[in-house]
């Protein structure tokens, strides 16, 4: 319920927003090259037609070429939640061929008008349970956790179990930052060692973002040891190159 | 004087020109089609190419004279392609760049930057392919829409053909209440109520003959006066004439009775299946 609360006020700001800036179509838009004449054309009487254009008034000088200018971002009204972009009803600032080319030409998304803005506007009573969507960052979240291979970096030579928290620290040291270990579920079987026989082999952990989404981590593990000269020689993009499971069962899924 | 010109007393305003429209079918068009003559070729487009000077008098800051503010637009250049692509008022301009004051002027010639794009017009329910310049993208924004860019767009800014006989489509299908959307009356209805503003600007023969090039015109014209009085051939008309004079004079094979006479064309005669006679 404070989700939506929320949620509401930011689209009624965006509203307010909306209805003071000025008609846009009444303003002038200038995205080409602007030209002025070198020298001017000379004064005609009036109410009579222009002078005749001699050479001289054919010489231009280059005012603004506005194809090189950076183009101010565009506002649009999405249909429907993307992933990455905004909810349903949620008014979106965004690079003008991006907006064009991906929401509004494929129909995810609106012009900004008063009348779209309060169409699209989810209605009190409608819950976007089944979205299932704790924000609209979260899918990108998962799909950048999905698709790629952690490796769990592990004594070669204390004895071990993996705990959540060696995936956090895995993790962390690729950049990604999970707040609680709680997040964390780890396959049931429990993964010992050290062991040689289980080097560089994967097994899946699950991390659950915003307490909604679950993202399926690769994760490999990979024997370190303290000194240099006991240390595995170092593997070209190991990442690239395909494991066995520790875990039997636990084949890659077919996506 | 006056009297003693050709045009009589028209030529008391200096000599008029004919135009296109005062010759052969042209001056058959109807005002409708010469209204939407005067806004494509005739009315001034939106200054694209120059930014034009504000306000009726400027003062000079050297002399402190006042002049008035008079804004002479570049000429641009009509070529094919833009009939064929949405270039958003943009035109080629043909002219010279000069460096130096004491150098020589070079031509140059400034094309519109052109990109293949997809534009969309929620009216037709269609996608269109078509080349357009970035600004054709900026003004559908501006606009909320290839609809409404074009229906708010007068002919002398969209330029090419193509946009005008979009436009013309459009235009003809709020008329006819959205057909495209038949399957979906609610959206239908809905689009009705957004678009059917547009349609106080025109008359339904205004509509009829908007969007028409000159050939076009001519030969819906054509087709028209054709429909109207339809050319028969001297053959029918001397045969009806000649029907008429021996009704007059009182012929009984002319009034009907002819109809129920036996054929006497002797190849109905002929029937190679008969017994022989003799």
């Amino acid at each position: 319920m404070l989700k939506t609360l929320i949620f509401s006020k930011s689209i009624s700001s965006k509203f307010t927003q909306l209805l003071n800036v000025n008609n846009a179509a009444l303003q002038q838009v200038r995205t080409t090259f602007v030209l002025k004449r070198l020298y001017p054309v000379e004064l005609h009487k009036k109410n009579e037609k222009p002078r005749k254009l001699r050479g001289k008034h054919y010489n231009y000088v280059m005012v603004e070429d506005s194809n090189t200018k950076k183009q101010p971002d565009v506002e649009v009204v999405l249909k429907q939640f993307v992933s990455g972009i905004g909810r349903k009803g949620e008014v979106v600032k965004l690079r003008p061929n991006y907006a064009y080319n991906h929401l509004l030409l494929t129909g995810l998304a609106d012009y900004v008008t008063p009348e779209n803005v309060e169409k699209y506007k989810p209605k009190l009573g409608e819950d976007n349970e089944e979205e299932n969507h704790s924000s609209q960052f979260a899918q990108r979240t998962v799909n950048m956790l999905q698709n790629r291979v952690f490796a769990i970096v592990m004594n070669k030579e204390q004895p071990w179990v993996v705990e959540p928290w060696h995936i956090r620290a895995s993790l962390r040291k690729c950049g990604y930052y999970i707040k609680s270990d709680s997040s964390i579920e780890l396959p049931n079987e429990k993964i010992t060692g050290p062991d040689m026989m289980k080097q560089n082999k994967e097994f899946y952990v699950t991390v659950t973002i915003n307490g909604l989404e679950k993202a399926r981590v690769k994760c490999r593990i990979h024997h370190w040891s303290t000194d240099p000269s006991d240390r595995l020689p170092y593997v070209y993009e190991h990442w690239l190159q395909s494991a066995e499971p520790i875990i039997p069962e636990d084949t890659p899924r077919a996506e | 004087m006056a009297s003693a010109t050709k045009q009589g007393a028209a030529m008391l305003r200096g000599f008029v020109r004919k135009t296109r429209f005062d010759t052969g079918l042209g001056a058959e068009l109807p005002p409708a089609y010469r209204k939407f003559w005067k806004e494509w070729k005739e009315q001034q487009p939106a200054a694209v190419h120059y930014v034009p000077k504000e306000g009726m008098f400027e003062r000079k800051e050297e002399t402190g004279e006042v002049h008035p503010v008079q804004n002479v637009p570049l000429p641009l250049k009509s070529v094919d392609e833009e009939n064929y692509g949405l270039w958003g008022g943009e035109a080629i301009i043909q002219g010279f760049t000069k460096k130096k004051l004491m150098s020589h002027r070079v031509p140059r010639f400034w094309v519109p930057t052109l990109k293949r794009s997809v534009v969309r017009s929620e009216i037709l329910d269609e996608f269109f392919s078509v080349t357009v310049t970035e600004r054709t993208i900026r003004l559908i924004f501006e606009y909320r829409g290839l609809d409404h860019y074009l229906l708010m767009s007068p002919a002398c800014d969209l330029r090419s053909v193509l946009a005008l006989k979009i436009k013309r489509r459009i235009l003809q299908d709020i008329v006819k209440g959205i057909p495209a959307w038949q399957i979906n009356p609610e959206k239908q209805k809905e689009l009705m109520k957004e678009y059917r503003k547009y349609l106080d600007q025109y008359t339904a023969e205004e509509i009829d003959w908007y969007g028409l090039t000159w050939m076009e015109a001519i030969n819906k014209r054509r087709n028209e006066i054709n429909a109207e009085n339809p050319t028969v051939p001297h053959k029918i008309i001397f045969r009806q004439k000649l029907i008429e004079q021996l009704r007059e004079a009182g012929i009984k094979e002319v009034t009907g009775e002819m109809e129920d006479t036996k054929d006497t064309s002797w190849l109905k005669r002929l029937n190679p299946f008969a017994k022989k006679e003799f």
